[in-house]
């Protein structure tokens, strides 16, 4: 059961980081910088975008960096 | 693949001595690091974790600065494994000695900041010491590269997503092969990793993610490019040789041993792996002239 969530889950891996932890890790590092969020979006849509759009990045090219 | 499989000399000429003296004299030597409770051991393990643990309420009430404790909770997570890695050869306590329930105690929490599942370290270190160097079964052969930075990227390059994970894969095969452990090790491995993603997610998504980036994500990062490069790379570099005197070196750091976390000596731990890190250098020193004879690599000496 826990071997098939995880088998399911796991290469979705980067895009739930990129959503779980890069997206408030962006907004609040745009807060705390005072860094203004483009297009009338606010910190966390920001960061959501971005957060995303990077872990979808990783996962289909198979590394971060 | 050029390895090398070099064993000592059997044979000894006339004069000197036979390798059977030289193996008694190297386990007399030996014996008298081996048995006392490694107090110092233990109280690095558990006092780093404590400081570890520490940072996280001093920065959340303002009392600590982030940038004083992120350095700070990165130096934790690089000296978190080595009190483990003792826990791994029990030489807190063997089992049924009466500490031994403190031996696994130390074992399990105190690689918490580093989220190294105890079990899934123990059985792929045992590897390692059985099969050192040995391209196919040596679970740390990954960080063979040609110099020190090539080292760190290759360890970054290892951990990015779909790239094959070693342990996971000598686990798996114990695993399917009935080991009950290695079962037991994947299960607790699995759940302290998802607990450590988890953890991150919550703390993230409750205002702290600036926190848990530099307290543990960033930290962890740094852990173990500098734990694979010290603990893996510079004592066995260049990995092309196995056999008990030839598959592990003594070498000379240029910041000195405390930076490389005793690891000039890492020789000594191969050959008695009972010997605890702080007793490491002086074990050497006194068996200095046994491992000249055996032929060990003695970089830089």
């Amino acid at each position: 059961m826990i071997g098939k969530i995880v088998q399911t889950l796991g290469p979705w891996g980067p895009v739930l980081f990129g959503i779980g932890f890069l997206a408030p890790l962006i907004a609040q590092s745009m807060e705390a910088l005072e860094i203004a969020a483009p297009f009338g979006l606010s910190f966390i849509q920001t960061g959501l975008l971005i957060g995303a759009g990077l872990g979808l990045a990783a996962k289909l090219r198979g590394r971060w960096i | 693949m050029n390895i090398a499989v070099t064993e000592p000399v059997t044979g000894a000429p006339a004069g000197e001595k036979s390798d059977r003296e030289l193996a008694r004299e190297e386990l007399t030597i030996a014996r008298k690091y081996i048995g006392p409770f490694p107090v110092v051991m233990a109280v690095w393990g558990l006092g780093n974790l404590v400081c570890w643990l520490a940072l996280w309420p001093l920065v959340m009430t303002g009392t600590l600065s982030l940038w004083i404790a992120f350095p700070l909770a990165t130096l934790n997570v690089a000296l978190c494994y080595l009190p483990s890695h003792e826990a791994q050869h029990s030489n807190y306590a063997k089992s049924g000695e009466p500490l031994r329930w403190l031996n696994e105690f130390i074992g399990y929490v105190s690689t918490i900041p580093l989220v190294l599942p105890f079990k899934t370290a123990r059985i792929t270190h045992m590897d390692h010491h059985t099969y050192t160097n040995d391209p196919e079964r040596d679970p740390d052969y990954g960080v063979k590269a040609a110099n020190w930075w090539q080292a760190i990227l290759t360890g970054i390059g290892r951990r990015q997503p779909g790239q094959p994970n070693a342990y996971g894969k000598l686990l798996r095969a114990k695993a399917e092969a009935g080991d009950e452990t290695a079962k037991r090790a994947m299960m607790e491995g699995l759940a302290q990793t998802l607990s450590f993603w988890v953890i991150l997610t919550a703390l993230a998504w409750s205002g702290y993610a600036i926190e848990a980036a530099l307290l543990w994500w960033l930290p962890r990062h740094i852990g173990m490019s500098y734990i694979s490069l010290f603990l893996s790379w510079f004592p066995h570099h260049p990995m092309n040789e196995q056999g008990r005197y030839r598959n592990t070196r003594h070498f000379h750091y240029w910041f000195g041993n405390v930076v490389s976390f005793g690891m000039e000596h890492h020789i000594v731990h191969h050959l008695h792996p009972g010997i605890p890190l702080n007793r490491n250098a002086a074990a050497y020193r006194e068996l200095r002239p046994i491992l000249e004879k055996r032929g060990c690599r003695l970089d830089g000496v």
